[in-house]
């Protein structure tokens, strides 16, 4: 398909796909949320592979029992046991190859006592498993580790009041060394975003990184007033590590309100607005320090945040070996920067329909922006669901592509000058979603070269693809649509290789892991029935996407391979 | 598409909890105003109760006192809060009148009252605070002090984390909350390392208790005998004070002093 919106421009970069080191794949675990903390969710295994895949499977599957939403965790796999919890945070323990349940553990969550903000939005995208424990994050913004071998408890604590604060904890937490770094969710509310570590083994905090600087620290200018104190930029998903250098790589969410920037934006500012809000940051993982910060939108007004995940690669570029990162915008604007300085190489645009620009330029700042005045109804596109929601992309080193599940949908807002209260939504709008006009497919799974910013290929799909991707050895894509299909393409040429109807929509994780040899492919099920899923269902009203919350497993059968 | 928790609005209560005053186009236009901000966010029910993820209310043939209730109350099991807890009892009157238009009622139709007779409306105010107090209410719970601060280890009207049992007993001033004794904090030694505790409960499957060395406390839950309690604990209340100083923390006392019951 053809650009039809947007003029993107991208630095050229010359580019040879070499062999790529093999430290962001995984092998028979799947050991953290974004499989390795590189967070490629790519795969060295390639028993199932392009030849055999339409032969693949169900091995077993689970039902978790627990249909508050649907099942969206990233499941974790470590020695044949794989580790996922649902909405609800019950934990549970299973036999990878079997489906057997080892232990189950239910946290004990309070109804909600107080109607604010994320409050009593039940919600869970999965475990951290390291230093012999499991942890996670809860609706009540509580952090906890349990035992990894037995399920028991062994502590919780209180990262924040969400009687007050509004905000809670959807996102797996990272383990880095001796301690594991949760963010939250909270910045469409009015709250101060933050990241906490934690020690592994006791609990005890370790330190807490502000997104927005406090008086007397860097950046705290970049704030009108006392804006700052309910600034949000709360970083919702899950940050990535790079071990040799020693680095912790988070995406922060928007500046709040959303919509309306007027009490939040400083009388005279540089090029950075609203620090550190709508950013990719690097921290030193020991203490919380930040080495170096990128600021994708300045300023943001509308719900564009970076919050999303961050993927790290060493590519040739120029004749020269670059460590960099790969990271999608909430508008479908996508960065790729030097990681070791956060130096801009290039950006290009996922999305099709971006109106709320004219497009980017030669140093990836926005062009042209479209900015939503206060009482007058607007409509924009991307919407504030995202080019990309939080499902995640997928990183092939055999393809040096990037493969990106990416919505064409717009939204009209009015926004709206009222001030904040702490702990209360501050969208400062409605979103109302439009589809854009003049198209008949609504979403598509792209393969991008992330070097080159050019799109190698484009697989449309008539509805909205919503969950993370996955990528494989055998030069396999898997992911799932909201009807009920997992389905899988080929990596080269995105054909359609293979489908199963799975009896539930897509909105979650699909991973890839091995026991005694035997490769498997695991995908959560259930279609999110609240927030973000609901919204966009509310689009296509001819169809009924089943919730649910079931993990369903694939291999080739014994015998086949 | 169907949405799960749509068929739990049905099932609200039937109790009326608050009054409402006529529907003039007055208290619609303002209530217009509140469903903007509180209801129609991206999230909830969209403008004009027609978008969003939560379910629609516009021409839905709802009574008023349906809406009242679901408004006032909530709905248990769904996000759907109760907001009389956050709303004024004219803010609420307001967006009950507004979603009430938005389902065809005109004014003719409604019970005329007067919001002064909301039961909600003592639960919003709650008694009277000095000026002193409002600014120690702030401060009790200030989000800027980080864990710094008061409510997190001590739960007052419903903010902050209840790690503390409730306060019986205000301090008389500032020096005395400063030196105030906390013989309730044992000393832990587990896994050969010693911490102030507090402790939960001591059950024959497990032991419960808060590891107070840094703020925030973390619930620690260990199997018996391999946790030891020894009374007393060399740890300071004035030790976690320090994000306050004595004019802040006379404001808190003088919060505390206003709501605290003995």
């Amino acid at each position: 398909m053809i650009l039809r919106t947007m003029k993107v421009a991208v630095v050229v970069l010359f580019a040879v796909v070499s062999a790529q080191a093999q430290e962001g794949a995984t092998r028979a675990d799947w050991p953290s949320f974004g499989g390795t903390p590189l967070a490629w969710r790519y795969t060295a295994l390639d028993q199932i592979n392009t030849a055999n895949v339409r032969n693949l499977a169900p091995a077993w599957i689970f039902q978790t029992g627990d249909y508050a939403d649907n099942l969206q965790a990233t499941p974790i796999v470590i020695d044949g046991v794989m580790y996922v919890i649902t909405a609800r945070d019950n934990v549970f323990a299973l036999d990878a190859a079997t489906g057997r349940l080892i232990w189950r553990y239910a946290y004990s969550m309070p109804p909600p006592v107080r109607p604010r903000g994320f409050a009593t939005v039940v919600q869970n995208r999965g475990v951290a498993v390291g230093n012999g424990k499991v942890f996670f994050g809860t609706n009540d913004t509580y952090l906890v580790a349990l035992d990894q071998k037995t399920g028991r408890e062994l502590w919780k604590v209180s990262v924040d009041d969400p009687k007050q604060c509004g905000c809670t904890i959807f996102s797996a937490p990272l383990v880095v060394k001796d301690k594991v770094i949760v963010g939250g969710n909270g910045s469409d509310v009015a709250h101060r975003g933050y990241l906490t570590s934690f020690y592994a083994e006791t609990g005890r905090l370790a330190w807490r990184w502000y997104v927005v600087p406090g008086p007397g620290e860097p950046g705290h200018e970049t704030w009108k007033g006392d804006s700052w104190k309910f600034g949000g930029g709360s970083p919702w998903t899950t940050g990535s590590f790079d071990p040799q250098l020693n680095l912790l790589y988070w995406g922060t969410g928007n500046p709040s309100p959303d919509y309306y920037d007027a009490d939040r934006i400083p009388a005279s500012h540089g090029k950075d607005v609203n620090l550190y809000t709508d950013s990719l940051v690097a921290l030193d993982p020991d203490t919380g320090k930040m080495r170096w910060h990128y600021q994708e939108l300045h300023g943001d007004f509308m719900d564009f945040d970076s919050a999303y995940e961050v993927l790290l690669m060493d590519r040739e570029i120029g004749g020269r070996r670059r460590k960099i990162l790969v990271h999608v915008n909430k508008s479908g604007i996508t960065f790729v920067l030097d990681r070791e300085t956060g130096e801009y190489l290039g950006a290009f645009s996922l999305a099709e329909e971006q109106t709320w620009i004219s497009g980017i330029d030669m140093n990836g700042e926005i062009v042209g922006p479209r900015h939503p005045d206060v009482g007058i109804t607007s409509t924009l596109c991307p919407s504030a669901a995202g080019a990309k929601s939080w499902n995640q992309i997928a990183y092939s080193p055999r393809t040096g592509f990037i493969y990106a599940p990416v919505l064409e949908i717009c939204a009209a807002v009015t926004p709206n000058n009222q001030g904040p209260e702490e702990g209360a939504f501050a969208m400062n709008s409605p979103v109302d979603l439009k589809l854009p006009p003049g198209r008949t497919t609504y979403s598509h799974l792209d393969a991008w070269d992330p070097v080159t910013g050019k799109r190698i290929w484009s697989f449309p799909y008539k509805y909205i693809l919503m969950a993370s991707v996955l990528a494989t050895a055998g030069d396999l894509i898997f992911t799932g649509d909201p009807e009920g299909d997992f389905f899988a393409l080929d990596a080269r040429t995105g054909e359609k290789l293979w489908r199963y109807q799975t009896g539930a929509g897509h909105r979650g994780s699909a991973v890839s892991y091995a026991v005694n040899g035997r490769q498997y492919i695991a995908t959560p099920t259930g279609w999110q029935a609240s927030m973000v899923g609901a919204f966009m269902a509310g689009l296509f009203s001819d169809q009924s996407w089943r919730p649910g919350s079931t993990m369903v497993v694939f291999a080739l059968p014994e015998g086949s391979r | 598409m169907t949405r799960p928790w749509l068929l739990l609005v049905i099932s609200a209560l039937a109790c009326p909890a608050v009054a409402w005053s006529q529907n003039t186009p007055d208290v619609v236009k303002q209530g217009e105003q509140v469903f903007n901000r509180r209801c129609a966010t991206g999230y909830c029910h969209g403008s004009r109760g027609t978008t969003g993820g939560a379910p629609r209310l516009a021409a839905r043939g709802f009574e008023q006192e349906f809406i009242a209730n679901t408004v006032s109350q909530g709905v248990v099991g769904t996000p759907m809060p109760a907001f009389e807890k956050t709303l004024s009892p004219q803010e609420l009157a307001a967006v009950v009148a507004y979603v009430a238009n938005l389902n065809g009622l005109a004014s003719a139709e409604m019970t005329a009252g007067s919001a002064g007779d909301n039961p909600a409306a003592g639960k919003v105010a709650g008694p009277a605070l000095s000026p002193e107090a409002v600014r120690g209410r702030d401060l009790f719970s200030d989000s800027v002090r980080g864990f710094g601060r008061c409510s997190t280890c001590h739960e007052v009207k419903g903010i902050g984390i209840a790690v503390a049992t409730p306060m019986a007993k205000v301090p008389a001033d500032v020096r005395a909350l400063r030196a105030l004794a906390t013989p309730e904090v044992a000393t832990a030694k587990i896994a050969g390392e010693s911490m102030p505790a507090l402790v939960v409960s001591k059950g024959s499957r497990s032991v419960m208790f808060y590891d107070l060395t840094i703020p925030p406390p973390v619930r620690r839950t260990a199997e018996p005998g391999t946790v030891a309690f020894a009374e007393g604990s060399a740890w300071k209340h004035s030790s976690v004070m320090g994000a306050y100083d004595d004019a802040e923390l006379k404001s808190v006392l003088a919060y505390l002093r206003a709501v605290v019951k003995p």
